[in-house]
């Protein structure tokens, strides 16, 4: 699709930030949605042009400004909804849960 | 897939940490994901994997010309003699830095990047401002990563859009004749072999 | 139906990887050294075209083999293996005649993607 994510030739988008020091993850849940992604992925939950596909129907305006560990998250979730492993309900019951309890 | 989860299209979650922090325990409680592997997957990726897997790969290139030849005949094969096979690497291909051509790795549509030689890609690499201008200003961005190339000098891009991943052979830095390889990997940084950037000289001293 | 990946098989997971290269005996449109001009296709649907190369004349370098066809494989229509090539683009052939009359592109196009121009 000529989603925002076909960025080839495009200009605006700013300088680079090159940030030499950065870690490979810069947060915790930055390293669980990257070995969550590889475990869905090879527990069959989608291949790899699914799990892009989803990326590239987010919104682009969310697409451009999120973190890039978020647009795996999208994915993920668009892929387990559809796959029955998750509802939308059972996440947010979940983060009540999680949040009461002093996660 | 909007209208099911009652999302807005360009909405970003509130609370991005509690929210993966459920999805794993949703996850987990079903039995789709083993909470064993996921520390061994990032164990590896934080702490073994990296460019100094990448760096072997071209100091053993700079000190073997039979290997280099290896190389750049057959990326997947001769990096597999090193060891470094696996996810996001399995179909390899080598380019080299000569005097008349110099070239840079870019994945415009996401963030494709060989993870066995070089780890996990830097946040740059997968953000807009570097996608969408390294195919048609690569002089101006290797700039900004302070690096001039003459105009006399090739300067070639490569797309990593299918399921082939790249890695940069920079050119071996005078004044290393005698060095041995591991001193030669000290050399060669992450950037060079992305091809942003080019390797430390023997006088600036080697990598920490 | 999705299943649990056990901490026991990921240090192999690692190692192997998963290769989308199809051992199948499929013959190619193109041979290294073609001109060919890229389709201008626009699906709203996956594809791994760019947009900038869409309608640009290049030319193959290198045949890379069979490779599992994304487009078609992200709607699970099928795996449609073909061959995918390097194929040079110049950068004012891409970019205008303002661009370097010395840089080149290089993209890995399937054989879907591409025309033969005679």
């Amino acid at each position: 699709m000529n989603g925002i994510h076909d960025l080839g030739g495009r200009h605006g988008m700013g300088p680079i930030d090159i940030d030499p020091g950065q870690p490979v993850f810069r947060a915790d849940w930055e390293r669980r949605m990257f070995a969550m992604f590889i475990l869905a992925f090879a527990g069959g939950h989608f291949n790899v042009d699914q799990f892009r596909s989803a990326i590239e129907q987010m919104g682009p305006a969310e697409y451009l400004q999120s973190d890039y560990y978020e647009h795996w998250l999208h994915s993920l979730e668009t892929w387990c909804k559809t796959n029955g492993s998750l509802t939308e309900q059972e996440i947010e019951d979940r983060m009540r849960e999680l949040s009461k309890g002093g996660a | 897939m909007s209208e099911q989860d009652g999302h807005k299209h360009d909405h970003r979650p509130s609370d991005i940490s509690l929210r993966v922090k459920a999805i794993e325990s949703l996850l987990v409680e079903k039995g789709l994901i083993d909470p064993a592997a996921m520390d061994k997957l990032v164990d590896a990726y934080e702490h073994k994997i990296g460019p100094h897997n990448g760096a072997r790969v071209v100091a053993r290139a700079w000190s073997d010309p039979a290997f280099k030849q290896r190389l750049l005949g057959d990326g997947t094969a001769a990096i597999a003699e090193l060891g470094f096979t696996g996810i996001q690497g399995e179909d390899m291909v080598v380019v080299e830095n000569t005097p008349q051509v110099h070239n840079m790795v870019v994945c415009t549509l996401c963030s494709c990047y060989p993870w066995p030689t070089l780890g996990l890609p830097p946040n740059w690499y997968k953000a807009a401002p570097y996608r969408s201008r390294a195919v048609i200003d690569p002089r101006g961005v290797l700039r900004e990563f302070g690096v001039e190339i003459s105009a006399s000098t090739e300067v070639r891009v490569w797309d990593s859009n299918a399921e082939l991943r790249y890695l940069v052979l920079p050119q071996r830095p005078a004044g290393t004749e005698g060095l041995g390889e591991a001193a030669l990997a000290s050399l060669v940084t992450r950037d060079s072999m992305i091809g942003v950037g080019l390797p430390r000289t023997p006088e600036a001293g080697a990598k920490r | 139906m999705p299943t649990m990946f056990p901490a026991a098989a990921v240090d192999d997971l690692i190692k192997t990887g998963g290769s989308t290269r199809v051992n199948a005996d499929v013959r190619p449109r193109f041979a290294p050294g073609a001109r060919v001009l890229v389709r201008n296709i626009n699906p709203v649907s996956h594809t791994r075209l760019p947009q900038y190369v869409r309608g640009k004349r290049g030319i193959v370098e290198r045949d890379h083999g069979v490779f599992v066809f994304p487009d078609t494989n992200a709607r699970l229509q099928g795996e449609k293996p073909q061959h995918v090539y390097s194929v040079m683009f110049s950068a004012r052939e891409l970019w205008g005649p303002e661009a370097s009359e010395k840089d080149k592109l290089y993209i890995d196009l399937f054989d879907d993607y591409m025309d033969p121009i005679e």
